[in-house]
């Protein structure tokens, strides 16, 4: 009988979290508009920036969907011109994950030509997602040489 | 993140593993806090063992996979790091340690907590792939490492 309620209540938690983590798996790599005072320059991040855009995406050691992540912003910006890709070690770089709100990974951070923020994306985004965030963003402007 | 120190290995045999993790844990807070459910425990603890120290391709739920499983679905089309499971399994033998020697000291309720934290994390694990250790790593470094 005892053993029967204790079932039960495992059913029940697992049901929960099963709940839980479905409305939270839907976020993952949502677009977010976000205005980050300042701009982060290529001293801050080691490595240059784009001309149009630059994805900056936070990974880590024990990060399973990193990879994934990591080969799709690649390929996605080397169909763009102008786009780079950035790729930092969160655990190696907790000033700057700290300072950028950092909190899992991988999170992708979208600058505009002049290395602003302009957007973020928590977790592994799609294909669609990664192409949303870029086409906000102006190709840059003429250049004579 | 050294890739030449990495080892790859096939995700599929890592769920499975966790599935495996999950029966036991599961028996165990069915069975409830007695000398079955410690045993049970135990077991689970010890498994968790070799996954924690070398890595998750050195448990016994891996060796099942590989002898059982595989030879029936074939190789695996893409692999991973085997770093977010070792991590995930030094989580699980921390969690299932506490909750065996909460039990042994008398503390039930400690018991059940540990042993229902093992049955979430390895239920979502290995029914939706969901890696906890890897969306805990980076919080666990922030709240660990001082600001320079």
């Amino acid at each position: 009988m005892d053993a029967l309620i204790r079932l039960a209540a495992v059913v029940v938690v697992l049901a929960a979290s099963a709940m839980a983590y479905l409305w939270w798996s839907r976020r993952q790599g949502r677009v977010q508009h976000v205005h980050v005072p300042g701009a982060l320059t290529p001293d801050d991040l080691g490595a240059p920036r784009g001309l149009r855009a630059t994805f900056v995406q936070f990974s880590t050691p024990i990060c399973a969907k990193c990879p994934p992540t990591r080969a799709l912003l690649l390929r996605v910006a080397q169909e763009y011109t102008h786009v780079s890709h950035i790729e930092i070690d969160a655990s190696e770089r907790l000033d700057l994950a700290r300072r950028l709100d950092i909190m899992r990974t991988p999170t992708t951070l979208v600058l505009d030509a002049n290395g602003v923020v302009v957007s973020r994306m928590n977790g592994a985004p799609s294909e669609a997602q990664v192409r949303e965030a870029l086409d906000e963003l102006p190709p840059p402007g003429e250049y004579s040489i | 993140m050294s890739p030449s120190s990495d080892i790859q290995i096939d995700p599929r045999g890592y769920r499975f593993g966790a599935l495996v993790t999950f029966v036991i844990v599961l028996a165990a807070l069915v069975v409830g806090a007695n000398a079955v459910g410690f045993v049970l425990m135990a077991v689970l603890t010890a498994m968790f063992v070799p996954g924690a120290t070398v890595g998750p391709q050195a448990t016994v739920q891996s060796w099942l996979f590989r002898t059982l499983v595989r030879p029936r679905i074939g190789a695996p089309s893409e692999t991973e790091s085997f770093r977010p499971p070792r991590f995930a399994q030094q989580m699980g033998l921390v969690m299932a340690a506490a909750g065996l020697l909460l039990g042994l000291a008398g503390a039930e309720a400690g018991f059940y907590v540990f042993a229902a934290l093992v049955a979430i994390a390895s239920f979502l694990n290995g029914v939706f792939n969901f890696c906890a250790g890897c969306e805990l790593y980076l919080l666990f470094k922030r709240a660990t490492t001082k600001a320079a």
